[in-house]
């Protein structure tokens, strides 16, 4: 299977082996987020997508997830990223 | 007509300080021998003294061609390796024939690996198995004093254990390189049809590595939110900024109340704590420690500065930069070295100082190289104005060692801890006590003072406004040629005298881009493909463990062949798993090539189209350049702009200052200028104008 994002081989989730790192880093860094301002997951992924410190990876990762609408239950997912 | 003495050094400038050196008038001859070089001292007898160019000689393979895996080898000239080598061909010619006039042959080229196999080379099959009766000079720098020692107590043999550790270091990474290289060279070439040299060694793998890594930390990074809480406070008249105890606070909810329980109170200065501490004076130089300095003060490349420093040490200026050591021994004279440095105006009212010292002791570091001591200034001062590049590496070199021989500097910090409704604020102050050996090195001392005033505990405070800043954590930073050679010597890959080069090529093959350095497509690719088919390659582990091995060669503690045999096993299931994935292989790096080269070529989005991109191309007919967009091939834009057909071209991605167009740096003879596409621009009327 090829990753959605790049082409490359596929590996975790339908990403390549760098798109699986920045996805499971965004999934991780939610509850952070959801903490500090209270922030939605379609506003956290619209807030990453757009962000300068944001990584090139971590950024179409975010555009992704928000085109296919990609819901997560984040403790599961955090679960399965760590 | 009686037989000569022979000296062989590395360069033809080192030759003529040798020969200067040595003369008894200070003025020897210059002859040439088929365009070469060499000159003829006299000092009792005939001294001839003639230059390699530096490595005459080179490892080719036994057999020809370009296919893997290559595992036998033989030491040939230049000449026969390489294309464009010609001029070693009369070189090697010219020492040959001075060889058979000589009778006492001296190895005089730099004391180290490299310079060993120069002389080593030169001496075995140009002057005819002359290495075993040669002797050597070992000097640390090319003043007259001390080659005039060096030649009249040479050592009575060459340093055979420094040779075979040398040649074990150039037949190993040899090995690697040319298999592994051409392992993914001819892949590509062989499933995409694309020739580009895709390189990788025993150094270089492992290199781009960390640089892999740490470009993936950066391109996955995800930001996260914080707080942070600064109080303006008023102290006898004076407006200060204090920090809040937490350095981050993590929610908006937590910040806001700590702010509101701040605003408009007022403060007592709860704690003042009053530190002072010695900082001893800095270690002498060693090659590493002078590139990062370099690197930090004038943002020269590491490579940039080896070259500098290797000029100022065949100008006699500085001592032989290629060292690993941080210590000073006595025998160089200090006190020689400071007088003669006293006769710069610059330098007059420090050296005087440091000479009234009752004693002179350096502060050293633990680091220690066999073969020369750190890196110092001759005492010799610039016989012809130095170019800017060259005094400032110069000037450094000299303050840092006057700097070393200075006193401790004493140093005062203050923390003042102020409280707030519950809440804790610090300040911190900073200031120099005693500067000692900061007056020598000062141009070049970071440090800035932040002087508080008297300050007593329970004074109140007037706090003016309390800020709150909302800020995002940072991904980690790029880096930089600097940064990247101390990761090399901190994990120990590389030596002294190839890191930076190795530096280099990740930026000659396309691996990296830019000073901060980021990895490219091709990069990834590389990296990638070593990691899935051949991780034992780029494992630091092993290339530390090689080069611990090649080091106990020159301690005749391990044996070449078994180095060699080890390496060849290395290699040998690599290859063989490289040659069965050759087709994936050939195909990820066509393409990751593919795209390179387009990205080479790319100047901006198409400021007509919004969607395709701008690119430098050639036309079919006439074969001249010019800028068209990629949507052209789908017939979906024309847009197209003419290229000056003379000069090269640089594609930085910048926009016009006037119209945010996208715009390209021309260059030709004279100093260059931005293009700006856009027809309408000011900037493009200007010069139709002019």
């Amino acid at each position: 299977m090829k990753c959605a994002i790049c082409g490359r081989e596929s590996g975790v989730n339908s990403y390549c082996l760098f798109h699986a790192k920045a996805h499971g880093n965004i999934v991780a860094k939610y509850e952070q987020w959801e903490k500090a301002v209270g922030i939605s997951w379609k506003e956290y992924l619209s807030e990453i997508a757009k962000n300068p410190l944001a990584g090139e990876w971590a950024k179409e990762v975010a555009h992704h997830m928000m085109s296919s609408g990609e819901q997560i239950d984040v403790k599961k997912r955090k679960e399965e990223c760590l | 007509m009686s037989k000569h003495v022979l000296i062989i050094t590395e360069k033809p400038d080192a030759a003529l300080r040798i020969a200067s050196a040595l003369d008894e008038k200070e003025s020897p001859q210059r002859l040439y021998d088929n365009s070469v070089p060499y000159y003829v001292a006299r000092r009792g007898r005939e001294i001839v003294v003639v230059p390699a160019l530096g490595h005459l000689y080179t490892i080719t393979g036994e057999q020809k061609g370009r296919s893997y895996p290559v595992f036998t080898f033989k030491w040939v000239p230049r000449y026969v390796a390489e294309r464009k080598a010609t001029r070693i061909r009369s070189w090697l010619q010219t020492i040959t024939k001075l060889a058979k006039e000589a009778e006492i042959f001296i190895d005089a080229c730099d004391y180290d690996v490299e310079g060993c196999i120069i002389g080593y080379c030169i001496l075995k099959y140009a002057c005819g198995n002359k290495e075993q009766m040669s002797k050597r000079m070992k000097y640390s720098t090319l003043t007259k004093q001390e080659l005039e020692k060096s030649y009249a107590e040479p050592l009575p043999h060459l340093d055979f254990g420094l040779i075979e550790a040398g040649r074990t270091r150039h037949e190993v990474d040899w090995l690697y390189g040319i298999n592994l290289s051409r392992a993914l060279t001819n892949a590509t070439k062989n499933w995409s049809g694309r020739y580009a040299t895709i390189s990788t060694g025993r150094v270089q793998g492992p290199t781009l590595k960390f640089l892999v890594t740490r470009e993936e930390d950066i391109k996955t990074f995800v930001p996260t939110p914080y707080w942070q809480i600064k109080a303006k406070v008023e102290i006898n008249g004076q407006l200060f900024e204090a920090k809040y105890e937490k350095q981050r606070v993590e929610t908006r909810k937590e910040a806001e109340a700590i702010v509101d329980a701040c605003k408009n109170k007022k403060g007592q200065i709860e704690e003042v704590e009053v530190r002072e501490f010695i900082q001893p004076p800095p270690f002498p130089f060693d090659l590493g420690i002078l590139q990062n300095e370099a690197y930090n003060l004038f943002k020269y490349t590491p490579r940039r500065t080896l070259s500098i420093a290797q000029q100022l040490y065949l100008n006699a200026l500085i001592s032989y930069p290629r060292t690993d050591s941080q210590k000073l021994p006595s025998t160089i004279g200090y006190k020689m070295i400071l007088k003669n440095l006293s006769k710069a105006e610059e330098y007059k009212r420090l050296t005087s100082e440091l000479l009234a010292q009752q004693t002179l002791r350096p502060n050293e570091g633990k680091k220690e190289d066999p073969a020369h001591p750190a890196i110092y200034p001759t005492g010799n001062l610039p016989e012809k104005g130095l170019e800017t590049s060259e005094r400032k590496i110069w000037d450094l070199v000299a303050r840092r060692f006057m700097s070393v021989f200075g006193e401790s500097a004493v140093k005062q910090s203050m923390k003042v801890c102020l409280a707030v409704d519950g809440h804790h604020f610090y300040l911190d102050g900073r200031r120099i006590l005693t500067e000692g050996w900061m007056h020598y090195y000062e141009p070049y001392v970071r440090f800035e003072e932040v002087i508080l005033p008297p300050i007593k505990e329970g004074q109140p405070v007037n706090i003016k406004r309390i800020v709150l800043e909302s800020l995002l954590t940072e991904p980690p930073a790029r880096y930089n040629p600097s940064s990247l050679l101390r990761e090399m010597e901190e994990t120990g890959i590389g030596t002294k005298a190839t890191r930076a080069d190795t530096i280099q090529t990740l930026y000659d093959r396309g691996y990296v881009k830019d000073e901060r350095m980021t990895v490219t497509g091709l990069g990834f690719e590389v990296s990638g493909i070593l990691e899935r088919y051949c991780p034992t390659i780029i494992s630091t582990t092993l290339t530390r463990e090689l080069e611990t091995k090649m080091n106990r060669i020159q301690e005749n503690k391990e044996k070449r062949e078994e180095v060699l045999t080890e390496v060849v096993e290395i290699l040998k299931p690599v290859l063989e798993r490289l040659k069965k994935e050759e087709k994936s292989i050939g195909e990820q790096l066509g393409s990751a090539l593919e795209k390179a080269r387009l990205e080479e070529r790319t100047i901006d989005i198409c400021p007509v189209c919004k969607t395709g991109k701008l690119i430098v191309t050639y036309s079919r007919k006439t074969g001249k350049r010019f800028v068209g967009c990629t949507n052209y091939f789908r017939g979906l834009c024309k847009t197209s702009f003419p290229l000056p057909q003379k000069g090269s071209l640089r594609l930085d991605g910048k926009k016009c200052l006037k119209c945010s167009w996208p715009t390209i740096e021309v260059r030709m003879k004279r100093r260059p200028w931005i293009l700006c596409f856009n027809p309408e621009c000011p900037s493009n009327k200007g010069r139709e104008g002019s």
